[in-house]
């Protein structure tokens, strides 16, 4: 089975989001942290359109990586910057 | 040291538990069960021309139903413990970026969300997708003006009249087809035209307005509240 373009994007694009998921982990910083945690939910939504989902895939852009990190951002402001 | 170890510790649990997992899932050749029936029979008994919308919203509806409520709930205690610990901040002024593209983005957003809303039965889209989409465009015009909304009684108003009126459709059904949310009340058309598939578009145009309002409130809430930096 040689690799097609599409799995190759897939491959990538999830070695992408694992490697930034494990990353958010052992991030010092607060804010770099959410911004990773958008990344994730972003290259999901990318992985979600390579499966033909794009209703999965806009609910998961605006959702998890607009109104989620959003929200993220907010409650780092009330809780005034962090670590 | 030690939350490294523990972290790291987790991920591994975690990372064996799907290994074991995983090999036994692999993917079905051919749809087995109540799922070959909907692919089979779906279009022609919803008049539905995208078969997921047709699933969320008939043969599903009634879980749709509770999926509304819920977020109906969450959206409702986050509105309400913000009003009862506000920070009374004063919102900053947006960066001119910021103020800028507020201006010009909203409007093909919105047009976005109606099209995703209103073609939910014939392409991908649906109800719930299209609002946060909605919700997103009034956020962006929200984060571009240093305004503060005042006491408006109209978003509530709209989240609880598409509430009602999916109840109500559902209760139509009960009344002519001895069914909640039966699909078939209004005719289902042809396939593939706008106009067609039964209730299908009527339910995601009421669910994409209530998601729509109950996130804006969210986001008004936040405003109000000081909670926006």
């Amino acid at each position: 089975m040689s690799p097609t373009l599409m799995g190759i994007m897939a491959i990538s694009l999830g070695s992408m989001m694992l490697s930034a998921a494990v990353v958010v982990l052992f991030v010092r910083d607060l804010l770099s942290a959410i911004i990773i945690t958008g990344f994730v939910s972003l290259s999901a939504s990318a992985l979600f359109l390579l499966m033909d989902a794009t209703d999965v895939a806009v609910t998961e852009a605006s959702i998890g990586a607009v109104l989620a990190t959003l929200i993220f951002l907010w409650g780092r402001g009330k809780i005034g910057g962090g670590e | 040291m030690i939350r490294t170890v523990s972290v790291l510790a987790i991920l591994l649990v975690l990372g064996a538990l799907a290994a074991a997992v995983v090999p036994h899932l692999g993917m079905p050749r051919e749809l087995a069960g109540v799922g070959r029936e909907y692919a089979r029979d779906g279009m022609e008994v919803t008049g539905s021309a995208n078969l997921v919308t047709a699933v969320i919203v008939a043969y599903r509806g009634l879980d749709t139903l509770g999926e509304v409520v819920v977020l109906f709930c969450a959206s409702t205690s986050v509105v309400l413990i913000l009003t009862l610990f506000p920070l009374g901040v004063r919102p900053s002024p947006p960066s001119r970026i910021v103020e800028h593209t507020a201006r010009v983005l909203p409007a093909p957003i919105l047009l976005f969300a109606f099209y995703f809303i209103a073609h939910s039965h014939l392409s991908p889209g649906g109800g719930f997708p299209g609002g946060t989409v909605m919700a997103s465009a009034f956020l962006l015009v929200m984060l571009g003006s240093t305004s503060v909304p005042g006491r408006s009684g109209s978003l509530p108003a709209i989240e609880a009249l598409a509430g009602i009126s999916f109840g109500l459709l559902g209760f139509w059904g009960v009344l002519t087809a001895g069914q909640f949310l039966n699909n078939r009340v209004l005719g289902t058309g042809t396939p593939g035209q706008l106009v067609s598939a039964g209730l299908i578009p009527l339910i995601s145009i009421a669910i994409g307005a209530k998601v729509a309002s109950e996130f804006s409130g969210v986001f008004a809430a936040f405003r109000k509240t000081g909670g926006m930096e």
